[in-house]
Formats: C-alpha cells, structure tokens, sequence
C-alpha cells in the first residue's frame, strides 16, 4: 500500500489547492471542487476486500494532518471537509474510522472554537456530525506504529503554499507594545531630569536612547511588512516557475531512468544462457570475436551452424534464429525449449 | 535498536509527559502511562462522543442550535448544504460501476491504480496471495460483535490496546518477511491474559521418545511442563508467578546486567499487573519469553478508546485479529495431512529422518493390536503451522 502514499499525498494537495483558490470557506464551494474533480472516483478500481480497508484507512491518515497546525485556517477547513468526504464516500464497510491523536485533540478544539466564533456554521455543523456519526476512533497516535527503523520513509514535509506563518514581529510590536514604550520613555526621561543637576534640563551626556525611538520602531516595522509582503509575491511567483521547472526536470530524468532500464531489460532479454560451467567458454569465445576486428559485435553462430555451414555451405534459418550464443550446443530441441522461458516481467509501481 | 537519544525530537519543555508524542517521528513514541493517558482522554471528551449508543438526532440538532445562536430553519438549512448527498458526483440512480477505474483519470492515485491494472490484465494467469486474501479475516469476523449476555459488554470509554507478536525468527524464510500475530486487548485486563492468548508451537512441543507408547505423547505438552514467562516492559521485568513451580526467568539477565555494570532492572508479577498500570513506548519493541528461551519481540502498536463498531464482548478479548499463516509439512506417505510424528533409524521410511501424519504412522509402524513393527524411533512433531 505504501507506494500510494505519494500520489494520494498529491491529490489531495491539489484538490486543497484548488478550494484554496476559491477563497471562500463554504462547504457548498468545497463541495464543487470535489465535484469536479470527481474526486470519490479514488475508491474506484477492483481492490480485494481487505485492500479496500487498508486503502481507506491509509487515506484517512493522508488526510487527517490536513486538518492540523501548521495549515492555515482555510486549508485546515478544507482538510477537515476533505476528511468528512473520505469518510462518507468510502467503500469499506462498516466505515473506517478517522483517528485522532490526543496531542492534537487541543488544536482541534481550538479550531472549532475558531469556527465558531467566526460563525463558520458549516464548519462547526460538520465537525459536530462527524462526532456524532461517530467517525472518530480516540487513539494515541494517528496511526499505528511497527518500529520500522530500516524503511526509509520521506519525512513529512509541509506544502509551503498552505503554510500558516506566523507573524511573529507583528505579535511582538502591536499599538500596546508601542504605548507601553511610550511610558517607559517618558519615565525614563523624567528620571533622567531628576537626577540632573540643573532642573528641567537633561544632562546631553546620558544620550543612550533617541527620543523618536517609538516612530522609528514603528517605521521599520511597516517598512519591514511591506517588504515581507513583496518578497512573499515575488516568491510565489518564482516558486510557481521552480516548481515547472522542477516537475519537467523531473520528469526528464524518469524518462531517461526509464530508457535505462528498458535498455536494461532488453540487454537482459538477450542475455546468454549458457549453463554456469560453460559460461567461462562462451566469454572467451566472444571477446576472441572482438579481438578480431568486429565493428559491429555480432551474435555468434552456433558450433552445429557453423558446422553445417563449413560442410554444406547452406546454413538454416532456425539455427541463425536462435537468439544465444549457443556454441556448445549441438542440437536444436534444447534451443526451442529455451526461448519460452522469457519474457517475464514485473510491475513498476 | 534505535539511534542514540539526542537524535530523537525536543522534548517541549512543561508539556505533558502523559500525552503520547514522538519521539522518533512515525517510529515510536516517548514512554508514558496508559492510565494516565486514559485519564486525561476521557477528561477531554464529553461521555457521549464515545457513547456505544446513538444519540437521538433531534436533541443533538437542538443542543446545536443554542450552542451556536442559531434558529431551528438555519439548522435545516445547514443539514440540507451539508448533506453527504452534495458529495456525489454522479446522478442520482445511476451508480458507475465501482469495479472500474474511470476512462482517463485526473487523480494521480487513479492513474496508478490503472497502470497496475491494465499490467494485470497481460497476466496469464493472476492470483492473489492467499496470506493477503486472508489477512483481514479474523479481524471482520469480530468487527461489531455484541455479547449475549448484556453483563458482558465492554464498558464504555474503556481503552483497547493492539499488540503485535512477532514469531520467534528460527526459520530461514522468516529473514524477509516478519510473520507476527496480532491480539487485541482491554486495559482493564492483566498481561497473564495476553500470556495466556498468545498461541506458539514451542508450548505444544513434546520431549521425549515415544515409539513404544505412542498414545501416551500428547500428555507430555511442554506448556504444562514449564509454565514460566516473561514481559520485558520498558526497564521492568514482569514474571509470571502464578503456580509454585514457576521460576524467574528474568534472574540470570539481571545477574549478567549487575556483573556487566547495566543499570538495574526492575521485576514485577504478571499476574498483578494491567495493562493500565504500564509505562510503555508504542511502537517500541519489547519482549516475551516463555519456554525458557521462546523470545518473541512484542510491539504495542496501539491504544485507542473502544468504538461502538468494534468487537464489545468482554469474554472474547484478548481477541486475535491477525495471524500469520505458516506453510505446513505434509505426511511423506500421504501428502495430504500434516505431519505429527517423525522418526529416525526407521527400516520402514525412505529417508531418514521422516515424517508421518497420525493415520499413517498408526498403519505403517504398527500392527491391529498396536503392536510395534520394526525397529525406530519415534518422537512427536508439532509442525510450525499447527495453529494455522
């Protein structure tokens, strides 16, 4: 099942993207994106009983982090939504659950609390019905865990796009932080005068903060959030080129990796078998061949054709047919034998 | 076992040591205790999300309401934009067919699941390993029982843990695959329980030569012999001790441990111990010993709080879910049953030593009146699949 992880991790971002797009939080928007992309259609294709369930519990858990910090609000909206239609339209029966982990159980709480207050109705209505279908399993982790040291999974990465940053200069200099500076300035320049010696006149030596300290704060402050913002824009949009450029690289280099292994196979479709013990011989007869000034390396002719061809100057189709080197061989029924016995291959995920 | 502890994640400093979190992302957790874990979910959560019973939708839609500030016709409204229907993206009465990946797929899961498909489908001949075709059959027989008797129902809210046995790795095929089996238990019940559910052929092994008295084998099972176990739990070992001939197992690593200078382990009895009194890791491997050295790694996967569609019959936990499936050697006379004796020095066998099934041992070695024939030796043999 593993190696469904990545593509349904990509669908999922893309239908996200596409409700993040929408820039609306209704359920109605939601739920003709979903339309759209026929999305339901995930469950579709013959699975045997068993891997219907393990698809539909691997997919819940693709989802659910979704649903979860660091994501921005919509995308968590549009995550907890994707998990209501998971749920709903899966195929399993009886459903399988979604689960929640007790360390995230807070962030959902807040988030529903979020909801609320921002009269998301359609939000909070969803989430109350899937408690109360009770589509949650309460569990300790969010999925089960086998100590799978040697496998080397990706580490969980965050789609950039729908990462909610927080701003962090922006919580720590709010117009209540400035008033509070303004005070303590104040203060700070009335002690100043009284420890002066002549009153009302500060000393010009003690000259450690500059009065206008709170509109330069200030100034910065908006300079630095305009530049945030630009560079963000620029950012998205030389994202947006990296990441097409990225995908035809990428897509480059499959092509040629697969070039390669089809190469590959063929090299190995051809292979000579020869019977270990007389492999060294057959080595030996084709580099001697090389040796001789060869251009192209051309498949040698079996002993019996050369034979015939020495003897009767005729050589038969069947024997230049046969696809190996076949030097030591001195019949021909071994040879039919053998081309049946190729042509297996296996599945790529 | 896993890399040295700086590696792992920061603990969040003042957060609570009770909430499971990683401490190898998707490995393992950081030990806690399931009590306390227990606790702090049901605290959390309001009785009736982990209800076995339904609530009746007119007072959750009313509690909704005032919650929310909102009138009876916004509710209906709601419920109407709301409804899995809007999900559907087909007309009404006419279902695609499911067993079909739609033609040109947009999703990429699609697309895979098509490409194995249509390899599928130049296959001459397909079939599905009977281990997977098998794999979810225990666990759906289970899924949604209810109890006879009301008495016997689990209680709600209780917590139920998965557990992972891994077979003990003493065949060569085993190198690749890891066979384990897979039982699920209460947290109110006590690791003896677990013991005791846990199915190995090594406690149906029969020592001793047999050929004079064959029906005299099966009361010699090494279960009733040696009936001395061991959890290894996070830094404790719990024994079993519950009948005067049981013998601490975990004494001669403890020795070794203190002449090894190894930081000391603790012991405790098995059978006074729940599983809500652990401190454990999930996903963390630990051990089982009985037979003196059957060692089985055992991986606690999972704890979660009881659902309503879950198995709630307090009698058939600890409930096998999964059980991996070994092959099984055949009888040499009749390839047709499973083996149960194998003798050596047989003038009557073809090789040496070789195996035989019940019926044709009996007919082959002796007469009508049981009488043995020839010269052997005979010792019971309990095949690795004999709880398949």
């Amino acid at each position: 099942m593993d190696y469904y992880i990545e593509p349904l991790k990509l669908d999922c971002e893309d239908l996200l993207h596409r409700f993040q797009e929408t820039e609306s939080v209704r359920y109605e928007v939601f739920a003709a994106v979903w339309r759209k992309m026929d999305f339901p259609s995930i469950f579709y294709g013959k699975m045997a009983a068993n891997e219907m369930r393990a698809f539909s519990r691997l997919i819940l858990t693709t989802a659910y982090p979704y649903f979860l910090p660091p994501y921005s609000f919509h995308i968590r909206v549009g995550g907890l939504y994707l998990l209501y239609g998971l749920y709903n339209t899966q195929l399993a029966s009886p459903k399988e659950k979604i689960r929640i982990a007790l360390k995230d159980w807070e962030n959902i709480n807040k988030f529903q609390e979020d909801a609320m207050n921002a009269q998301h109705y359609d939000v909070s209505y969803i989430f109350r019905k899937l408690i109360s279908e009770k589509a949650f399993y309460f569990a300790a982790m969010p999925k089960h865990l086998f100590f799978r040291v040697k496998r080397k999974t990706k580490r969980p990465t965050v789609c950039d796009e729908f990462w909610d940053r927080p701003m962090r200069v922006m919580d720590l200099v709010t117009t209540e932080t400035l008033e509070e500076i303004v005070n303590v300035q104040e203060h700070y320049e009335k002690a100043k005068q009284a420890i002066c010696g002549t009153p009302g006149q500060p000393d010009p030596a003690i000259n450690l903060v500059s009065k206008d300290l709170v509109q330069r704060l200030h100034s910065t402050v908006v300079t630095y959030h305009n530049w945030l913002d630009e560079a963000g824009g620029k950012k998205k949009e030389r994202g947006d080129a990296d990441a097409g450029e990225g995908t035809s690289k990428q897509s480059e280099a499959s092509q040629r990796a697969e070039r390669l292994a089809s190469i590959k196979s063929k090299s190995y479709g051809q292979a000579v078998e020869a019977v270990k013990s007389r492999r060294h011989r057959q080595v030996e007869i084709g580099s001697s061949e090389t040796g001789g000034g060869q251009a192209t390396p051309r498949r040698n002719k079996s002993l019996k054709a050369r034979i015939t061809k020495k003897m009767t100057g005729k050589v038969k189709e069947e024997i230049l047919s046969g696809e190996t080197t076949t030097a030591w061989r001195l019949s021909i029924a071994e040879q039919k034998s053998k081309g049946k016995t190729k042509g297996k291959r296996r599945f790529k995920w | 076992m896993a890399a040295s502890s700086s590696a792992g994640c920061p603990t969040p400093a003042g957060a609570n040591n009770d909430i499971p979190t990683y401490e190898y992302v998707d490995i393992n957790t950081r030990p806690f205790h399931v009590g306390a874990f227990e606790r702090l979910w049901k605290e959390t959560l309001k009785p009736t999300y982990y209800s076995f019973r339904d609530a009746p939708q007119e007072t959750e839609d009313e509690e909704f309401a005032q919650e929310m500030g909102v009138s009876a016709e916004t509710i209906d409204e709601l419920k109407v934009i709301c409804s899995p229907d809007t999900l559907r993206c087909y007309p009404e009465n006419e279902p695609p067919d499911k067993n079909v990946v739609p033609m040109d797929p947009g999703l990429r899961t699609l697309r895979l699941r098509k490409r194995q498909q249509d390899y599928k489908e130049t296959l001459l001949r397909d079939f599905t390993c009977r281990q997977h075709l098998y794999a979810t059959e225990l666990e759906s027989l289970a899924m949604g029982k209810r109890p006879a008797d009301p008495e016997d129902l689990v209680p709600e809210g209780e917590f139920i843990l998965s557990i992972n046995v891994v077979y003990p790795v003493i065949f060569e095929r085993f190198k690749h695959v890891r066979p384990h089996q897979t039982l699920q238990v209460l947290g109110s019940q006590k690791l003896t329980d677990l013991r005791d559910a846990i199915c190995c052929v090594s406690d149906l092994q029969v020592s001793g030569e047999f050929s004079r008295s064959p029906d005299m084998a099966p009361e010699f099972i090494s279960k009733d012999h040696y009936k001395s176990a061991t959890f290894y739990l996070e830094g404790t070992f719990y024994n079993d001790m519950r009948f005067p001939e049981c013998r601490d197992l975990s004494q001669t690593i403890m020795e070794w441990a203190k002449s090894h200078d190894f930081p000391t382990f603790q012991t405790a009895k098995m059978e006074e111990t729940t599983f809500r009194d652990l401190k454990i890791k999930i996903g963390y491997p630990y051990l089982y010993c009985h037979q003196g050295d059957c060692e089985h790694v055992v991986i606690i996967t999972d704890i979660r709080m009881a659902h309503r569609d879950d198995c709630l019959d307090h009698k058939l936990f600890p409930l096998l879910t999964y059980k991996h499936r070994v092959m099984t050697r055949k009888c040499a006379v009749c390839h047709l049953y499973i083996s149960r004796w194998i003798t050596t020095n047989d003038s009557l066998a073809p090789m040496d030593p070789c195996m035989f099934c019940e019926l044709c041992f009996r007919m082959l070695h002796y007469d009508a009146q049981g009488n043995k024939l020839g010269d052997f030796l005979a010792f019971p043999f309990v095949d690795a699949g004999a709880f398949n």
